[in-house]
C-alpha cells in the first residue's frame, strides 16, 4: 500500500478582479528557474495538470541562452485557442524544494496574465511528487516521496 | 533532540583563500574576473565597495536527502509567498503603474521594470530569486481553460 501522506501544503492565491467583487483563487507555484548564466529568478506558474509539459512565455528564450524563441524542437500542441507550434528545450527548475532538469516549451500564444508567466506541467516534474488537490479549502498538498 | 554533523568544513580557510586572491590581482577588473571564474558572484556597490556571495559547504550530510526537500521548501516558503501575496494584493495598483511592462518583485516592492525582459534581467542581476512577471496592458481574462 503506497504512503499517501503529504509533507507540504501550498495554498492558492486570492484576488478580486473587480473591487468588492467575487474572489478568484488560483493554484500558483513560485518556481525558481536557474538561468544558463547560473543566476536564479522566480517565476509564478499556474499548477496545471492538463499541461503535458511545463510552458513559459516565449520572451524567456534569452535566459535559456537562446538567440530566438523558435530555434528548438518544434512541437505541435493543442491549446484552448487551437493547435499551435511551440518549441521545446531543457531547463533546470527548483520546484517544491527539489532541483529538476526537465523539458520546457516556449509558447508565443500564452494568454497574458499578471499573476503567472507559464504553466507548471507534468513531464518529468510531476514524476518527483505526489499531489492532492482540495478546491474547497484552496490548498494543494504535495509529497516529495511519492 | 541533539543531532550530530558528520563533516564540518573550515569556512575560515575559504576566507583566507579569498583574501590571497584579492591581494594578488593587478586591477579591480582582474579581481572581478577572478571572482567570476570561481563562481563567487562579485557585486560592486554604488559606494564602490566589493561584495561577494560565498556559497560553500559548511557541513556535508547535514540532513538525510529525503528530508532536504521538506526543509528547503519550508525555508523558502515565507519569502516566496510574500512575493506572490504582495503581488496579488497590490495588483490593481501595479497594473495601473506598470501596464505593458515586465516587473521584478523583491521584498514587497517592485524593484525595477522594463518593456523588454532582457533589459530588466540585466538591471537586477544582483538580486537573488526576484519574482518576474509581465503586467499586460490589455484586459485580463480571469476564467480560462488550458489544455495541452
Amino acid at each position: 500500500m503506497p504512503n499517501k501522506n503529504f509533507e507540504q501544503v501550498v495554498r492558492f492565491y486570492e484576488l478580486q478582479p473587480v473591487p468588492a467583487g467575487p474572489s478568484i483563487w488560483l493554484p500558483l507555484v513560485d518556481v525558481t528557474l536557474i538561468t544558463t548564466a547560473g543566476s536564479r529568478i522566480n517565476l509564478p506558474l499556474l499548477f496545471d495538470t492538463g499541461a503535458s509539459v511545463t510552458t513559459l512565455r516565449a520572451e524567456f528564450y534569452s535566459i535559456l541562452g537562446l538567440q530566438s524563441w523558435d530555434q528548438g524542437q518544434k512541437v505541435q500542441t493543442s491549446t484552448a485557442g487551437g493547435v499551435k507550434d511551440v518549441y521545446q528545450y531543457v531547463a533546470t527548475l527548483e520546484v517544491f524544494g527539489k532541483t529538476i532538469t526537465c523539458p520546457i516549451q516556449l509558447n508565443d500564444q500564452l494568454p497574458s496574465n499578471p499573476l503567472f508567466v507559464g504553466l507548471l506541467g507534468r513531464d518529468t516534474v510531476f514524476n518527483e511528487f505526489g499531489f492532492g488537490f482540495w478546491e474547497r479549502t484552496h490548498e494543494l498538498y504535495v509529497t516529495g516521496n511519492p | 533532540m541533539k543531532y550530530s554533523i558528520r563533516s564540518l568544513q573550515d569556512i575560515g580557510e575559504v576566507k583566507a583563500n579569498l583574501k590571497a586572491m584579492l591581494t594578488s590581482a593587478k586591477s579591480p577588473e582582474q579581481t572581478l574576473e577572478m571572482l567570476d571564474k570561481i563562481g563567487l558572484e562579485p557585486f560592486v556597490t554604488e559606494e564602490g565597495d566589493l561584495l561577494v556571495r560565498i556559497w560553500t559547504i559548511a557541513a556535508e550530510d547535514f540532513i538525510p536527502r529525503e528530508e532536504a526537500a521538506i526543509i528547503r521548501t519550508k525555508r523558502a516558503a515565507s519569502e516566496q509567498s510574500d512575493h506572490l501575496d504582495w503581488l496579488s494584493k497590490n495588483l490593481a495598483v501595479i497594473r495601473g503603474q506598470y501596464a505593458g511592462e515586465w516587473i521584478a518583485v523583491y521584498e514587497g516592492a517592485v524593484i525595477d521594470h522594463a518593456p523588454a525582459l532582457p533589459e530588466l534581467l540585466d538591471r537586477i542581476s544582483q538580486f537573488d530569486r526576484p519574482l518576474i512577471t509581465f503586467i499586460p496592458a490589455e484586459p485580463v481574462t480571469w476564467t480560462f481553460t488550458y489544455a495541452q
